[in-house]
């Protein structure tokens, strides 16, 4: 169970969440579904472009402006090595808090609220290294297969030296 | 009732204001001897209590001054002083000093020493 | 108790500004300005130290004070002379006493005998003369440390004036009490008195007015009566009656005598008129006019014996409207809590990011058609304007509460190096933004540790170099245009360049064959990973070097800049924005990329077309302006950013970085000026090389702040690297 980890977030969980289950905010880059735990998402919104950030990796797509805050964004797909989105107004930013940082996420779609239970995530098989690098664990959900985002994995590496 | 506290310590300003508007009173402030008599031209109070070692005018000249104005006489003055010694009081009553208060205060201390001079 | 943590919060600023003040007065007193008032002025702040300490508890800091204080009362009335060696003293103390007034702060207690040897020797000074004074010991007696008691739970000590009477024998006292004239001209008052007699025990009062002279020779202010007063209290209860008349111990005749049980049943016997139950004394215009229809020689006048009553305490009043709007005109300033004032900062900067929004909304049709409009939009800009300064004026301090910490620095160092070294400060009420202000104590205390550890030479060796043996350390603070300017220099050595240059390609901080100038050399003591100490020392050390300084100073929005001249000195100086909310800029675009560039370090822009580039022998591009050679950076190659614009219809903007270096940077459009809120990058990401920040334009996108010094030093490393 413990190999979820989501560390900063864990006593968050609301006491309504019956204690063996999550629940997590779905999406999708292309076909594939990802999920974060419900309670770290701060905001979902369109996406209405961003500003570059220079000398950091292209999956940084830059900064927006988040109700006075500058909040940058990460581009999942090219996280994912799968390269830079080509995002419209249809794709779909994911604000969420990793430690004491605001991070909004690109992504092609929100999708679902699942509720799963802590039983059934399984460890990523060892061999894609993106993966095991990226993700906490996979959860099967209606016959889905659901990778749990690390997202402190995910923010991390941004600079264009590292 | 509205007292007159004279500090240029704001420690000791809050802490008196603290005690005494939650005893009832109205608490006005000065900052040194000078500020007090400013405040006395313009206000009426029931009571005063001052520090004595102050800039600019200390304790014992503003006690002098509140009493030779005339306007003053039964205006009881209560000097606050962590100055235990005798010859600091003795100067303080010589200059019109009604009593005093030693620092650091009880709060019920307080109370009922401003109450023993004033109606 | 959160009172309580307020009070000790507005304590403990005190402390500092007291400390501070003791820091300036002994600084004068030691430049020989040993004046009454100086003297006066140090005495009062330990004695507000002490009196505040005495009332949170803090007793060791009370102890220590209460010595140091008495010493300082000896000093002040000349019963001790400020000799060197008590002066000396005395600035130690003050040390001490900020030691103590940390530790307090901090919850913390030093070692139980610090401050002891220095109060031994106040203790050995003061009992050396001879006219006495108190001695110091018997603070512990006169001057408990009495915690405040702010809750309802009311210590049960201090009850004792409404406590029923104590147990034991209740009998009666006989009291005779004849006010001078001193009494009332001091304002206390006998029917006060009484009033508290009477919360004692049973109060019967007589008035006896045989002096009462005959009205010719009555004198308003004379004093013709005294009272005769029988209480009806315990035998044990003297101390309480003797306390009611402390106030007016010497202005008047007072006896009081226990006449026991016995005396008590004989005055039962006799009869005892019941009066009413509430009886104000007749004032001495009622006793005039009664005296008046009688005017015998020697009138008896016989009132009748009057029963009082404990009266509870009098009903506050409520204040008067009237009293209340005369009141505000005597207030000169308010304390506010710094919050609140952020508060306030941060919806001015919004404001400003809407007035700007809404004056770049107006494009040429509307400001045609709605004069009005535009006219209000400009009222609106000034005012923005206005607001923004008068709350960043709030924040403004004079960084006098920094500079004050370091002459002791000062001293300390001296003592340790075992050389000689003067602090002299300048500009010290020079204001800046109070969080510019936090963040320079780090700082300063490096860059002054760096000049005595590194820059001033030894006795000695000052000597043999035709230098006075004492080294100065100059800490200096003014105001240059949008910037503040702290300068710490000194009269020393000089940076020791071949051993810098060494060190620096040693540690890898440079390229081995990479070739500086004097001056980027001197500016390598601020590169990351380089100390020159060859042992970690004591004082510069604790194993972090001047790199600190640097991304310090970077984080608040300022730059550091080194010079050093041979055998002469060294100056450190850093330029610090006034105020880190708001930066007047140039907005730029760079590819698709707004991008602002602080308008304080731009010298001029120039249309690529009409510049005069040129290339440098390693093949750089270099930029002709008057006569100078000027580094050029792309921003669009350093920030890697996909520009189509033609080369002629890009534009250079000519800024300066530190120590007046020029750099050219090349952007593709210039699209005006504005004040922006610089907002921070690193909240929600990282440092970017090269970026400052950000801030948020009008259009609600991001745009980023070009950090001129940092391409700078970033473009010198690549070429070094390279």
């Amino acid at each position: 169970m413990e190999a979820l980890g989501f560390r900063d977030d864990a006593a968050d969980r609301t006491a309504a969440i019956a204690q063996n289950s999550l629940q997590l905010i779905a999406f999708s880059i292309g076909e594939q579904t990802y999920g974060v735990e419900i309670t770290t998402v701060r905001e979902i919104r369109a996406w209405n472009g961003a500003t570059p950030l220079p000398n950091t990796r292209e999956f940084v797509r830059g900064v927006i402006n988040l109700r006075g805050t500058i909040v940058p964004i990460f581009d999942l797909r090219a996280r994912f090595g799968d390269g830079q989105t080509s995002p419209t107004k249809n794709h779909v930013v994911v604000v969420l808090s990793v430690g004491d940082k605001w991070v909004g996420i690109l992504v092609d779609a929100v999708s679902d609220i699942l509720t799963v239970s802590k039983d059934d995530i399984h460890n990523v098989p060892e061999g894609n290294s993106v993966d095991t690098e990226l993700l906490n664990g996979i959860v099967t959900h209606d016959s889905r297969m659901v990778g749990l985002i690390d997202l402190h994995a995910v923010v991390s590496g941004a600079k264009a030296d590292a | 009732m509205r007292v007159l506290t004279v500090d240029d310590s704001r420690t000791i300003l809050a802490m008196l204001h603290h005690t005494l508007s939650n005893a009832g009173f109205e608490v006005l402030q000065a900052e040194d001897g000078q500020k007090g008599l400013d405040v006395l031209k313009t206000q009426q109070v029931d009571v005063v209590i001052t520090d004595i070692n102050m800039p600019v005018m200390d304790g014992i000249e503003f006690i002098k001054h509140v009493r030779a104005g005339g306007n003053h006489n039964s205006l009881p003055i209560l000097i606050l002083t962590t100055e235990t010694s005798q010859d600091k009081r003795d100067q303080g009553r010589a200059a019109g000093g009604t009593g005093w208060i030693v620092k650091p205060f009880d709060p019920e201390k307080l109370i009922s020493v401003i109450h023993r001079v004033v109606h | 108790m959160s009172d309580l943590d307020d009070f000790k919060a507005t304590y403990f600023d005190e402390c500092s500004e007291l400390l501070t003040e003791l820091e300036e007065q002994f600084a004068a007193i030691s430049d020989g300005e040993r004046t009454p008032d100086r003297l006066n002025a140090v005495f009062r702040a330990i004695h507000s130290i002490k009196g505040g300490a005495g009332a949170f508890g803090f007793s060791a800091l009370v102890g220590f004070a209460h010595a140091y204080e008495t010493l300082l009362d000896h000093v002040r009335d000349g019963r001790i002379d400020l000799s060197d060696e008590v002066s000396k003293l005395c600035v130690r103390a003050n040390d001490i006493v900020a030691d103590f007034v940390a530790a307090a702060r901090e919850g913390q207690a030093l070692a139980s005998d610090y401050g002891q040897e220095e109060k031994q020797r106040f203790d050995a000074l003061c009992s050396g003369d001879d006219d006495g004074g108190a001695p110091i010991d018997d603070f512990d007696i006169e001057f408990v440390p009495v915690m405040v008691n702010l809750g309802g739970d009311a210590p049960a000590e201090s009850d004792s004036f409404e406590a029923p009477p104590l147990a034991g024998a209740t009998g009666q006292w006989e009291i005779h009490f004849a006010p001078h004239s001193e009494l009332y001209a001091r304002a206390n008052d006998p029917l006060l008195l009484f009033r508290e007699l009477a919360t004692l025990g049973e109060l019967t009062l007589r008035a006896v007015l045989s002096d009462v002279p005959p009205l010719g020779d009555f004198e308003p202010h004379g004093v013709y009566c005294s009272w005769e007063i029988s209480l009806v209290a315990p035998a044990t209860i003297e101390a309480k009656i003797l306390e009611v008349f402390e106030f007016v111990e010497g202005n008047c005749d007072l006896s009081v005598v226990y006449l026991g049980a016995e005396a008590l049943e004989a005055a039962e016997a006799a009869p005892v008129a019941e009066a009413a139950e509430e009886v104000a004394f007749p004032s001495f215009g009622d006793l005039a006019a009664s005296i008046a229809p009688t005017p015998r020689p020697e009138p008896v006048i016989r009132t009748e014996p009057m029963t009082l009553r404990a009266t509870p305490a009098p009903e506050p009043t409520a204040a008067h409207p009237e009293a209340e709007t005369e009141r505000r005109n005597g207030v000169q300033s308010i304390r506010v809590d710094l919050d609140k004032v952020d508060r306030v900062v941060n919806m001015v900067g919004e404001l400003v990011i809407t007035q700007s929004m809404l004056t770049q909304q107006m494009d040429e049709t509307l400001r045609a058609r709605y004069q009005e409009l535009v006219r209000g939009l400009e009222v609106l800009a000034q005012t923005t304007r206005g607001l923004q300064d008068s709350v960043m004026a709030i924040r403004a301090q004079p960084v006098k509460s920094v500079f004050s910490r370091m002459p002791r620095l000062a001293r300390e160092l001296a003592q340790k190096t075992g050389k000689k070294i003067r602090l002299e400060t300048i500009g010290e009420n020079t204001e800046i933004d109070k969080t510019v202000i936090e963040q320079l104590s780090d700082p300063l205390t490096h860059m002054i540790r760096n000049s005595a550890d590194h820059g001033i030479e030894s006795p000695e060796k000052r000597i043999a170099n035709g230098k006075p043996d004492t080294g100065v350390i100059r800490l200096s603070a003014e105001q240059a245009g949008g910037n503040i300017l702290i300068i710490v220099e000194d009269d020393g050595a000089g940076i020791n360049r071949e051993k810098v240059l060494q060190v620096a390609r040693d540690r890898g901080v440079i390229a081995p064959e990479a070739q500086l100038t004097d001056e980027q050399i001197d500016q390598l003591i601020f590169a990351p990973g380089f100390s020159t100490a060859d042992a970690v020392s004591d004082i510069s050390g604790r194993g972090v070097g001047m790199d600190v300084v640097l991304s310090n100073i970077k984080k608040i929005g300022g730059s550091v800049h080194v010079r050093s001249w041979t055998g002469r000195g060294t100056r450190m100086t850093l330029r610090l924005p006034l105020t880190l909310a708001v930066l007047d800029v140039m907005l730029v675009k760079v590819a698709t990329s707004p991008y602002v560039i602080p308008l304080s370090s731009i010298v001029e822009t120039i249309q690529c077309s009409r510049a005069d580039f040129g290339r440098a022998p390693s093949g750089a591009k270099v930029l002709q302006v008057r006569g100078e050679y000027v580094q050029v950076i792309d921003l669009a190659i350093r920030f890697e950013l996909p520009s189509d614009a033609h080369e002629n219809n890009r534009f250079v903007v000519l800024c300066e970085a530190e120590g007046s270096v020029k750099v050219a940077l090349i952007v593709d459009d210039i699209i005006g000026q504005q004040q922006v809120v610089i907002k921070s990058l690193e909240e929600n990401f990282e440092r970017i090389e090269g970026i400052a920040g950000g801030t948020i334009l009008g259009d609600g996108n991001v745009a980023l702040i070009v950090d001129v010094q940092g391409l700078k030093s970033m473009h010198l490393e690549h070429r070094n690297a390279a």
